[in-house]
């Protein structure tokens, strides 16, 4: 949410108190304030706690503006790293066709304060007490309203409350193994907003599936089509595993017991098996543009019903009952919840897996390649336009960090020597590539950007294909519609 | 050790771009009584930080009687002091004298039996006399009270009988200035020739109450209660404290019960977010407080702190009470006015129209006065006050209360509408 914005104060943030110019600029008011200041002298904030990298810079909405993996890091008065992870020199090139070669390691949890548990993330002014700023009077966002994760350098996601909304029923829950490609499996939850506790019954559904999925499959006779075969099972389990989670979170009769939709892609060594019920999706975009973007299964809803009848995209999805779904998971689910099955070989491209709170805004797949590929270069660009300014010593107004992202930063080891070393090698003539919790966050951006007006999720996993070998990969590329029990 | 509660009653549901708040906080005291916790505990266990001064008008227009019967009501006043608190007895008329101790005594003495047996001698030596200066009493009795800074409980009376003369009402006002901070005040009016606005201005400043005494026989069961009620208060003084968040506005801060008083002004600021309102001293007791803040509206759903009130004692917060707001498209939920607010929000208008009502029939703007009146009719009617219906019967012929529509009484008495001005600030508790 980007309700409350800072100020547009010059941002003091990626000053370390040992390379500081002789003043501290104030980031509530900005007064300058002599270097050694603890207390700005016009408005009494404490420059301290305001300037440390804890301090949530702008919110989310920030970020897409802002620096996506930028290494600078103070934590102890120390100027930790200024390094920004970063690929090959930019060129023409569309970062997605330049391939992915990303280099923030590590997990990404949500938001962890590094000095102070209290400090207020809404004005950053202000601090906790009984539960309220005491400058702002706001209380601390609710974790569940809007978090990321990033289990491996190319897998990540955001889930966000969106702008309309007073509660995130959205859910998501995503793993990954270190090595790009390997494997991943990513599962989006939408909660049915009509119906009782939904936002605690979709976070159960996307645990629930994600612990079926991460069992490895079945490798079988080892032939493609076993493996598809398995791996259908295995997401039929996970979705039914997910219902049993959805209806257990009903402790009595209630009129609207909670429900949800299920989306749920699984990589394993570049290939990738998506399933859904419900109009939660999961999309391949691949780097090449020859090669089309897909949406992988379809929705169970009234929108794809006319679609199928012949209605419009454009006018199915914007109809009157357009959002109400047909298959769901919950007490009182469909008998049948055999999930729409695809398996795919992938080539360089993105695999994403979001909620109706961003295909609402953008639901052909080749427009949300494009929105994606846009989003991406704009990330690059001031990614490298933040290395610069860092080296320079410049302070750019406006470019602020997730606190997730910074979080990230601290995480990464960034003040290590190796890891310090290894950023200094790329920063040398490069520029950054986004992360996928970066790009997920710049696309959920867009959607509030629209006007939120529901929950929103995007979970992106980055895949740079097998050898990736042209003919390859064009010629594994088209998705097997597996569905052998969908009919 | 008294123990201090404080409550807000409100909704906190705003609709769509709502921005004002509104909360009746109550704060009760409980153990806070002198008398009630033996060793008190509370600072006051010993009498003398404790320091009574009583002032009595002897302007010519007292009279004889009168002055015999504000002597008996100072002598009543001298048997509820407890042993071993400080007083002093000052004689007012154009000037002041403290008429004891004696001289060579000091300005205080401790209660004992034989200083009140002095005092109560003294007290016979009064004479009317001269004129009505009520500033240079409240002068003499801040000096009296600056004689002993220890002292963190100072209290006096005030009895009056005429309208403030020999000074101007600058000089009044400058006193009363002088005054606020320094000691407590109640005020006591005698017979029909005093000041409502003028006696009500300084027991509103130096934080008392003022009443009318209809009768100078009465005076010594008022000075009775009123010095019970002083004796009994174990808390020497005392502050709200209210914290709005940046950018809100506090509109206003009011005690509403059990008396109406405007305490925005009164404001001292703690921080920039933060000002504190002096409550004085303190007995086992409950006091309603009704605080409106602006904040800049949010958007749908959103939540946020209003305000913090805070009562504090000697700077340190003893109860606190949040004033929450949140926005919601729900109109059950935000349509709803809380009751205590809206009770509150009517005896304030009630109070208001009584007292214009009443100055405008003292200006002779009869359509006005009837016009107030027959509101505070009207208003009486609504809440249920039935004891402001009947005061308002005496001064107002009613011909239908609901519509308030009323005509002034011709032979209404000057005692019974300042017996109306003076009830009008007196608010019936609201229940919860």
């Amino acid at each position: 949410m980007t309700d409350t914005p800072t100020t547009g104060s010059p941002q003091p943030e990626a000053t370390a108190p040992a390379t500081q110019a002789p003043s501290r600029t104030c980031r509530a008011c900005g007064t300058a304030n002599p270097a050694e200041s603890s207390f700005c002298e016009a408005c009494g904030a404490d420059l301290v706690v305001l300037n440390a990298p804890a301090f949530p810079g702008g919110t989310a909405g920030d970020l897409a503006g802002g620096a996506a993996a930028d290494g600078t890091a103070v934590s102890d008065g120390t100027l930790l790293a200024s390094a920004t992870p970063q690929t090959a020199p930019a060129g023409e090139e569309s970062p997605l066709d330049v391939g992915w070669t990303g280099a923030v390691p590590s997990a990404v949890v949500p938001p962890a304060p590094a000095d102070d548990d209290l400090l207020c993330r809404v004005c950053g002014q202000g601090h906790i007490v009984d539960g309220y700023c005491d400058q702002c009077g706001s209380p601390p966002p609710d974790p569940r309203d809007h978090f990321a994760e990033a289990p491996a350098a190319w897998v990540g996601g955001v889930c966000d409350i969106g702008r309309r909304h007073a509660r995130n029923e959205d859910a998501m829950s995503l793993s990954a193994t270190e090595a790009p490609g390997s494997r991943a499996v990513l599962v989006v939850c939408d909660g049915v907003s009509m119906a009782t506790d939904s936002h605690i019954a979709s976070l159960a559904a996307a645990k629930a599936a994600r612990s079926v999925l991460d069992q490895p499959f079945p490798k079988g006779v080892g032939t493609p089509d076993a493996w598809a075969a398995a791996a259908g099972r295995a997401l039929t389990v996970a979705v039914a595993s997910a219902n049993e989670a959805v209806a257990e979170c009903v402790h009595e009769d209630v009129p609207n017991p909670p429900s949800c939709t299920i989306a749920a892609a699984v990589v394993e060594d570049d290939v990738v098996v998506a399933g859904n019920v419900g109009d939660s999706r999961v999309y391949w975009l691949p780097d090449a543009s020859e090669q089309p973007a897909l949406q992988l299964g379809r929705d169970d809803s009234f929108a794809q019903e006319q679609m199928v009848a012949g209605v419009p995209r454009v006018e199915a999805e914007n109809g009157p009952h357009a959002h109400s779904i047909t298959r769901w998971l919950g007490k009182d689910a469909p008998d049948d919840l055999t999930p729409h099955l695809t398996t795919l070989q992938a080539t360089p491209g993105w695999l994403m897996v979001c909620s109706d709170g961003l295909w609402n805004y953008c639901s052909e797949a080749e427009d949300l390649r494009t929105l994606l590929r846009e989003a991406a270069a704009r990330l690059q660009q001031s990614g490298a336009h933040e290395s610069g300014a860092h080296e320079s010593g410049a302070h750019e107004s406006g470019a602020h960090e997730s606190g997730a992202d910074e979080s990230a930063a601290h995480k990464s080891g960034a003040g290590d020597p190796a890891t310090r070393a290894i950023n200094a090698s790329t920063a040398a003539g490069t520029t950054a590539t986004p992360t996928p919790t970066a790009l997920a966050q710049a696309l959920v951006d867009f959607a509030n950007e629209q006007g939120g007006r529901d929950n929103i999720t995007v979970a992106l996993a980055r895949l740079a294909g097998r050898g990736s070998t042209t003919s390859e990969a064009t010629a594994a590329a088209a998705p097997m519609e597996g569905d052998p029990i969908d009919g | 050790m008294a123990d201090f509660t404080a409550e807000v009653f409100q909704n906190e549901f705003l609709p769509d771009g709502g921005t004002d708040v509104h909360a009746i906080v109550r704060v009760t005291s409980t153990g806070a009584s002198a008398g009630a916790s033996g060793a008190g505990a509370v600072g006051l266990a010993d009498p003398g930080s404790a320091a009574e001064v009583i002032l009595i008008d002897t302007s010519g227009s007292m009279g004889r009687r009168g002055v015999a019967a504000a002597g008996e009501a100072a002598k009543a006043a001298l048997a509820e002091i407890v042993d071993g608190t400080l007083f002093s007895i000052v004689s007012g008329n154009g000037t002041a004298q403290i008429i004891y101790p004696y001289s060579h005594q000091g300005a205080l003495v401790p209660m004992s039996s034989h200083t009140r047996g002095e005092a109560n001698r003294a007290i016979e030596g009064l004479r009317a006399n001269g004129g009505t200066a009520m500033g240079t009493w409240l002068t003499l009795a801040r000096q009296i009270f600056e004689t002993v800074p220890h002292v963190t409980k100072r209290h006096a009376i005030l009895l009056t009988d005429g309208v403030n003369e020999g000074e101007t009402p600058a000089s009044l006002q400058a006193a009363v200035r002088s005054c606020v901070g320094a000691f407590q005040c109640d005020c006591r009016g005698v017979g029909d020739q005093w000041r409502v606005d003028e006696v009500r201005g300084i027991a509103s400043a130096l934080l008392g109450t003022v009443d009318l005494i209809p009768a100078p026989e009465e005076m010594a069961a008022e000075f009775r209660s009123m010095m019970r009620a002083s004796m009994s208060r174990g808390i020497a003084s005392s502050e709200l404290r209210v914290w709005v968040p940046q950018g809100a506005e506090l509109l206003f801060v009011k005690q509403v019960s059990p008396t109406l008083e405007d305490l925005t002004s009164r404001r001292t600021a703690v921080n920039p977010l933060t000002g504190a309102y002096p409550t004085g001293a303190w007995s086992d007791e409950s006091r309603d407080y009704h605080v409106a803040v602006r904040l800049p509206a949010r958007t749908l759903g959103q939540e946020q702190l209003a305000a913090r009130v805070q009562f504090s004692l000697g700077g340190d917060p003893v109860a606190q009470a949040l004033v929450k707001a949140k926005w919601s498209n729900d109109d059950s939920l935000t349509t709803r006015i809380d009751p205590a607010v809206a009770a509150y929000t009517g005896q304030a208008e009630l109070a208001t129209v009584i007292q214009e009502g009443l100055a405008a029939k003292a200006a002779g703007q009869d359509d006005v006065a009837t016009s107030k009146l027959g509101r505070a009719v009207q208003l009486a009617g609504m809440t249920g006050n039935d004891e402001m219906t009947s005061r308002l019967r005496k001064v107002v012929d009613i011909d239908d209360a609901d519509t308030g529509t009323v005509r002034l009484k011709k032979g209404a008495s000057k005692i019974d509408e300042m017996s109306l001005d003076t009830a009008s600030t007196k608010t019936s508790r609201v229940r919860r």
